[in-house]
């Protein structure tokens, strides 16, 4: 199955420097050989606890983290090498909207030029008059109104900052929008519209969401595809549906188990997983769960390679939970 | 059931300019021996704002706390400092959001929690460290030998919140009050984390008043649920009553907003308009403005918390509970 959107290989790695010359004495592999296939119009969504490299893959492909090797491809043009021969060009292409919506708007920018400044990355040649239409139009599409244009960011609040961020994402008119946590700073009450106003912008401009969190219960939610990642590598991918009922790799299960939900039993007893990450400076030989998995076994020893459970569901692992159909 | 502690109508505002916000305004609430009471509620709701009016650790553009908050029969509110001294961190101890900015970055973690243990226990350094290394290792710090001289910025956000946890019971005191203490951590240590304090609460005995925004939580946690919003206590009952039959218009907006409880791309249900910042509550019902059931009552007086049915013990702030879960409104 060739997909329209495809990153194949990606590697992210930040160079650790160290002594009065700055010398690179080692990388830290934030995201290593990740291959994901997208198809348009869908929500991928991809899961994992802090510093397992979801962010970085994110900010890799809108060019905010070295995008150290590997392929990326948008309808068969190679985005990868957009990012660096027109910048401008690549983002009209995709966008990214951020977790925090304090501190990713410019404090000083009137909130409807943050989001015409979107727009003009699309078409360079329009006047301002027009500029400040389109812009208007797409705070309206985002549930504000025309005439917050001349307001400043302190004016609103958390959640219709974040509404003000997925106008300014959307103005460039992009095929994918990255949604870095978008909901983990808002109220329970906040969270839910903001969700389906993406649902909604989703119809609308058939957009396709690469959806980066750690809350299952709105991945669960929101997405079509999952990639499960722990330590800069996928360790489950495929259907969300596969992954969330039928979750084949250890980490995956303990991660469902460890959701809080309300429609549980008070009783529900289990052993929380033990640990805690590990350092992806110096990342574990063979499995990088083994040292959490309490199935760990002798051949844990060897790394896993991706493998296909049927033809959607892959998983990382020696011993895969394997449920009956 | 008898309460260790019990607030009753507890008014905490804040001077903002000329106006008043009132954070918390008139609430009550037991908080039961043995048992997890938690206070839920979206930011701005007042939650955290009444668990530092308990140790009266409010900062200095509040006004003094009206209303009584008993604890041993005595009036924490009235208490002079030199008495409250000896609660604080003996009897009632507190762990905060945010074990990073919690903890100080420049002494070690064993200082920080002999700090706690030698205020209230004159103890010789010998057996104050024994007794550190030994609450260290039942919050599940692995070498506490090791860690004991460790700095926080060495330790992992888990293991942060196990330092504070430690700190928090080296006294062991009757009440803990937890504020979101698993808030800024990862789901798998968040579940490590709350198992700690519940196998914690059943050893020792501790009665906990927990604070949070997660209605998931606090589900697998509480004993008790209350709802908070504008500063008012708009639900209260045993945790599975509510979690099964939510009564409030608000409890039952809240829930019905969760992406839990709808399986499936669905959309979810929004509650319209948006909360009211404290130092602008209008008369009447806090929630009235948002409510799809507002009555002209609602604009008028502000409703008591009334019994939903006839068990006494699942309460409801709004005038039209029972005929709104009778389905007939």
């Amino acid at each position: 199955m060739s997909s329209s959107i495809q990153i194949k290989n990606l590697k992210v790695f930040y160079p650790v420097r160290k002594g009065i010359l700055r010398r690179i004495k080692g990388y830290i592999k934030a995201v290593n050989q990740v291959t994901l296939m997208i198809e348009p119009g869908q929500t991928y969504s991809l899961v994992g606890e802090s510093g397992c490299g979801k962010s970085s893959l994110g900010k890799a492909l809108v060019g905010l983290a070295p995008f150290t090797d590997g392929d990326f491809f948008i309808y068969n043009v190679d985005h990868k090498k957009l990012l660096h021969t027109n910048r401008r060009r690549a983002a009209a292409k995709i966008q990214m909207i951020f977790q925090d919506p304090y501190g990713s708007l410019n404090p000083k920018l009137k909130i409807g030029d943050s989001v015409a400044e979107g727009a003009s990355v699309n078409n360079p040649g329009l006047t301002d008059r027009d500029l400040r239409r389109i812009a208007a139009t797409y705070l309206e599409k985002v549930g504000l109104y025309a005439e917050d244009y001349d307001k400043y960011p302190f004016e609103f609040s958390g959640g219709q900052r974040q509404r003000i961020g997925i106008a300014r994402a959307l103005a460039a008119r992009p095929d994918i929008i990255i949604c870095d946590e978008v909901v983990s700073a808002l109220d329970a009450s906040v969270q839910a519209s903001i969700l389906n106003l993406l649902l909604d912008l989703q119809d609308e401009f058939k957009l396709t969401y690469i959806f980066i969190s750690h809350d299952l219960s709105v991945v669960r939610f929101i997405s079509h595809q999952i990639s499960i990642m722990y330590l800069g590598e996928i360790v489950e991918s495929g259907p969300a549906a596969a992954v969330l009922n039928k979750p084949a790799h250890p980490y995956t299960k303990s991660l469902l188990q460890a959701v809080p939900d309300p429609d549980a039993q008070q009783s529900k007893e289990y052993q929380p997983l033990a640990g805690d990450v590990p350092s992806p400076l110096n990342l574990p030989s063979g499995c990088f769960f083994a040292g959490r998995c309490p199935y760990k076994k002798e051949k844990c020893r060897a790394h896993p390679e991706l493998s296909g459970l049927d033809n959607q569901h892959t998983v990382r692992c020696h011993f895969p939970f394997i449920h009956e159909s | 059931m008898t309460p260790v502690l019990e607030i009753k109508n507890l008014k905490t505002y804040f001077a903002m300019g000329d106006k008043t916000a009132r954070a918390v305004d008139n609430i009550s609430l037991p908080v039961y021996k043995n048992k997890t009471t938690a206070l839920v509620g979206e930011s701005g709701s007042g939650k955290t704002v009444t668990a530092l009016s308990i140790l009266r650790l409010l900062p200095e553009t509040a006004f003094h706390p009206e209303g009584k908050i008993l604890f041993k029969q005595q009036n924490l509110l009235k208490l002079p400092y030199s008495r409250l001294r000896h609660v604080r961190g003996k009897e009632i101890a507190i762990i905060f959001q945010e074990p990073m900015t919690a903890l100080n970055p420049v002494f070690t973690v064993g200082y920080q929690i002999k700090e706690t243990l030698c205020a209230h226990r004159p103890v010789k350094n010998s057996l104050a460290r024994k007794l550190i290394l030994e609450t260290m290792r039942e919050v599940g710090l692995p070498e506490p030998e090791k860690q004991y001289d460790s700095y926080p910025h060495q330790l992992s956000g888990g293991m942060k919140q196990r330092i504070m946890i430690a700190t928090a019971i080296i006294n062991e005191p009757e009440l803990i009050i937890a504020d979101e203490p698993t808030t800024a951590l990862d789901v798998t240590i968040q579940a490590q984390i709350l198992y700690l304090l519940k196998r914690l609460k059943q050893q020792h005995h501790t009665s906990v008043l927990y604070i949070s925004h997660d209605i998931g939580v606090v589900a697998e946690t509480a004993d008790f649920i209350a709802i908070m919003y504008g500063g008012q206590i708009m639900e209260y009952a045993p945790a599975q009553e509510i979690i099964r039959h939510p009564a409030h218009p608000y409890t039952r907006a809240l829930f019905a907003s969760l992406p839990y409880m709808n399986k499936g791309r669905r959309r979810l249900n929004t509650i319209p308009g948006k909360v009211a910042p404290a130092h602008k509550y209008k008369k009447g019902c806090r929630f009235a403005d948002r409510c799809k059931y507002k009555k002209d009552i609602c604009c008028r007086e502000n409703p008591a918390a009334e019994p939903v049915d006839n068990t006494e013990t699942h309460l409801s702030a709004c005038f039209f509970t029972r005929e709104i879960n009778r389905g007939k409104i």
